[in-house]
C-alpha cells in the first residue's frame, strides 16, 4: 500500500515537472516562465519528501527545504531582473530580448548567403575632369612643373635665413 | 483508428478491478503503470487541444477539457480501494488514498490551466491552485513543516507575482507574447516522453529498504538515542522482517530541526548565506540606473 502510495506520488512529482518544463518552454512571459521554474521546483521537492518517507528518515525533508531556499532565492533574482529588463523596454516578451542570445544560425537561408557574400554598395561618383591614359599631359606643363620643383627648395630656405 | 484497437485492450486489463490490487493486498504488478501511461498520454492529447481551442476555437476547447476530465477519470480509477467498506476505525485508511487523489487532480487541473491560459491573471491563479494542492499533498504526506514553510513561501511569492501580473501586464487587450505559444506541440513531446521515462524508472517492484542517517559522526542523531525526545528510525535486525519493525514516519518538525542543526548544520548555515547574497543582488539589481549610465 505505502509502496503503490510512494509510486503515485512520484508520478505525480513528475507531472508536476512536466507541467513546469511545457510551461517554460512554451510561454513567452517573463513572468509565467519564472511561474513554471517555480513549478518545476515544486515538482521536485514534492518528490525529495516522498523518497524521505520511503526512506524512513529526514534527510529528504531537509533537501525539500534547500530546495525551498534556492526558490525563494531564484525568486528574488528573477523579479529584480525582470524589473530591471522592463525599465529598459516596457515588454515581458522573452523575444524582445533575442539578440542577447549567440546568433549560431541565421533563421533563413537567405540569411545565410547574405552574409557569406556581402552585397556591398559603394557609391558612385560623376567622373570630373580627365583621364591622364588618354590625355597626357602636354610638354609645356610638364616643363613648367619640373621648374616648380627645382625652385621650391631654395625658397624655402629663403625663409628660413628671414626667420 | 489503428492505436485505438491497440489502445482498448490494454485500457481494459488496465481498468479491470479484479487485476488491482487491494490495499492489503500483493505487491503492484505492471498495471498501474500501464494505466498511468494511458492517462499521460492522454493527458498530452488533452493539452495540445486545449491550446490550440483556447484561441481557436470553442469546440476544440471543451473537447480538451473533456479529455483532461477523461485523464482523471482514469487515473482516479487506476488507485487501488478496498472492496469492502471498513466497519471500525479504519475509515480514514479508506478515505486516504481517495483524498490524495483528488488534491493531485485538483493540482494537475491548476498546473494544465496555468500552462495554458491566455491571460497572465488566470495562469496566476492555476498556478496558486497547483501550489496549495500540492501544498495539502505534503500535509498528508506528514510532513507539516515542509507544507507550512511552502505555502507561506509560495503564496507570498504568488501574491508578490500577482501584483506584478497587474503592475506590468493590466492590459485591456491581450498581448502577442501572451496568446502566442512557441512551439507547443514539441514541448509536449518532450514532457511525454519525460513522464514515460519517469513512470517506467518509478514502477520498479522492489522493496526500499528503511536506511538509517549517518550514525558514524558522534554529534548526530545517534548521539542523543538515549533522549527519549530523539527521533531515531527502528534498527532493523538482518533477520527480522519489513512488517515486524515498527515503521517510521518522518513528521515531527522535532526530529527535522534536530537533523537540520546536527547532520546539515553546514548546508544550513550556506543555505542562509547564499538567502543573504540573494537579497543583496535583487537591491542591487532592481535599483534605478543612474542618469547617463548606459
Amino acid at each position: 500500500m505505502t509502496h503503490f502510495d510512494s509510486q503515485n506520488l512520484l508520478i505525480f512529482g513528475g507531472v508536476l515537472f512536466a507541467i513546469g518544463l511545457i510551461g517554460f518552454l512554451t510561454r513567452r512571459s517573463m513572468i509565467l516562465m519564472f511561474l513554471s521554474l517555480e513549478t518545476m521546483l515544486s515538482g521536485v521537492s514534492l518528490n525529495l519528501i516522498v523518497f524521505s518517507r520511503i526512506h524512513q528518515n529526514y534527510q529528504g525533508q531537509v533537501l525539500a527545504i534547500m530546495v525551498l531556499t534556492i526558490a525563494a532565492c531564484e525568486a528574488a533574482i528573477a523579479l529584480a531582473f525582470v524589473v530591471s529588463l522592463y525599465r529598459r523596454k516596457p515588454t515581458l516578451d522573452v523575444l524582445a530580448w533575442d539578440e542577447l542570445s549567440e546568433t549560431i544560425m541565421p533563421k533563413m537561408p537567405d540569411a545565410l548567403s547574405e552574409m557569406s557574400e556581402p552585397h556591398e554598395q559603394f557609391p558612385t561618383l560623376t567622373p570630373a575632369g580627365l583621364d591622364p591614359l588618354s590625355h597626357p599631359m602636354p610638354p609645356s606643363l610638364d616643363a613648367a612643373m619640373n621648374q616648380q620643383n627645382s625652385t621650391t627648395p631654395a625658397n624655402a630656405t629663403e625663409v628660413v635665413q628671414r626667420a | 483508428m489503428e492505436s485505438l484497437t491497440l489502445a482498448w485492450p490494454l485500457a481494459q486489463q488496465a481498468f479491470d478491478p479484479s487485476n488491482l490490487p487491494l490495499v492489503t493486498g500483493s505487491p503492484i504488478d505492471g498495471h498501474f503503470s500501464k494505466a498511468m501511461l494511458l492517462v499521460i498520454l492522454v493527458g498530452a492529447v488533452a493539452y495540445w487541444c486545449l491550446q490550440r481551442g483556447v484561441v481557436r476555437s470553442k469546440p476544440l476547447a471543451i473537447a480538451g477539457a473533456s479529455l483532461f476530465g477523461l485523464a482523471c477519470v482514469m487515473a482516479f480509477s487506476a488507485i487501488p480501494k478496498p472492496t469492502t467498506f471498513p466497519e471500525d476505525n479504519s475509515f480514514s485508511d479508506y478515505l486516504e488514498p481517495v483524498v490524495k487523489m483528488c488534491f493531485c487532480l485538483l493540482a494537475a487541473g491548476g498546473g494544465l490551466g496555468f500552462i495554458v491560459a491566455r491571460e497572465p491573471v488566470h495562469a496566476a491563479l492555476g498556478f496558486a491552485t497547483c501550489v496549495l494542492s500540492t501544498c495539502g499533498i505534503l500535509f498528508m504526506q506528514h510532513a507539516y513543516f515542509i507544507a507550512a514553510a511552502t505555502m507561506i513561501v509560495y503564496a507570498g511569492a504568488t501574491i508578490i507575482i500577482f501584483l506584478f501580473v497587474l503592475m506590468f501586464a493590466q492590459q485591456t487587450k491581450l498581448r502577442i507574447y501572451d496568446v502566442e505559444l512557441t512551439r507547443p506541440a514539441v514541448a509536449a513531446f518532450i514532457a511525454t516522453a519525460l513522464l514515460i521515462t519517469i513512470t517506467y524508472s518509478v514502477s520498479d517492484e522492489g522493496e526500499i529498504l528503511p536506511t538509517k542517517m549517518d550514525l558514524t559522526r558522534s554529534r548526530s542523531l545517534a548521539a542523543i538515542a538515549d533522549n527519549p525526545e530523539s527521533e531515531l528510525p527502528p534498527v532493523s535486525q538482518p533477520g527480522m522482517r519489513k512488517e515486524e519493525s515498527a515503521k517510521f514516519v518522518p513528521s515531527k518538525t522535532s526530529g527535522l530541526g534536530r537533523a537540520m542543526y546536527t547532520d546539515y548544520l553546514l548546508a544550513i548555515e550556506l543555505a542562509g548565506t547564499v538567502l543573504l547574497v540573494a537579497t543583496i543582488g535583487a537591491i542591487a539589481l532592481a535599483q534605478k540606473p543612474e542618469e547617463g549610465v548606459s
